[in-house]
């Protein structure tokens, strides 16, 4: 039951984040981007990580929508370019795998020393 | 891949998961879901026009592949939830989520064209 709902919510972030984003920039160009994010990757993060389809374990590590819209690209371009298209993106993806890693650590990082030195804001 | 790509693929890369991790849970707790649309198009909307959309863009593609900043959301907000104390073993059945339903949802927009 846990397995079904999450592969629905990757299922369908890929769907309508990939199906539309090329809607709203033929129709209003490049800062159709602010649109498309908004209707888009908005909507999908209440679904999927607000109201809660993606279903996580209490402590388990956090699997973000995202892979579900990349792995959905990576699909079409196979079946559309055949397995070419895969072997001439993994340089890409060895190279977006490391600065998100790195990034994400450093995200950490800063938190931590926030918290130690005692700078971030309060609400 | 040239050495100047590979820096800027590696910087575009960075750039997003440092915002989300910065920024959309501290929006949440501020302004509960509305903090999370207004997370959504600003850091989405502008780091995707720096990744993908302007002509001289940070992640360099391949020929005829395409890798979304997408990855590197999901990899970025791993790594930091693993660094925090996340399970890495009790997330696998979300990650075998994700390419059942990425392979599902890629085969649907085929036959969207």
């Amino acid at each position: 039951m846990k397995f079904l709902r999450s592969t629905l919510g990757y299922c369908l972030a890929g769907v309508v984040i990939n199906g539309f984003w090329g809607f709203f920039l033929n129709k209003f160009g490049l800062l159709g981007a602010y649109g498309a994010a908004l209707f888009l990757t908005g909507s999908m993060w209440y679904i999927n990580h607000y109201v809660g389809l993606i279903k996580h374990d209490e402590d388990s590590a956090f699997i973000d929508m995202g892979l579900g819209v990349a792995i959905s690209l990576v699909a079409k371009n196979y079946i559309i370019n055949g397995v070419n298209s895969i072997v001439n993106s993994i340089p890409t993806l060895v190279y977006v795998v490391i600065g998100a890693a790195l990034g994400g650590y450093v995200a950490v990082l800063i938190e931590k020393n926030n918290r130690k030195t005692n700078c971030e804001k309060k609400f | 891949m040239l050495g100047q790509a590979i820096i800027t693929t590696i910087f575009g890369a960075f750039l997003f998961p440092l915002f989300i991790r910065l920024l959309w849970g501290r929006l949440v707790t501020r302004f509960g879901a509305i903090g999370g649309f207004l997370a959504a198009i600003t850091i989405v909307g502008t780091i995707w026009i720096i990744n993908h959309g302007i002509k001289y863009h940070l992640i360099q593609q391949g020929r005829n592949g395409w890798i979304d900043m997408g990855l590197a959301a999901a990899v970025g907000a791993f790594a930091a939830s693993v660094a925090t104390g996340g399970e890495i073993r009790k997330s696998f059945v979300n990650v075998s989520a994700a390419v059942v339903g990425g392979i599902i949802s890629g085969i649907i927009i085929v036959y969207m064209i």
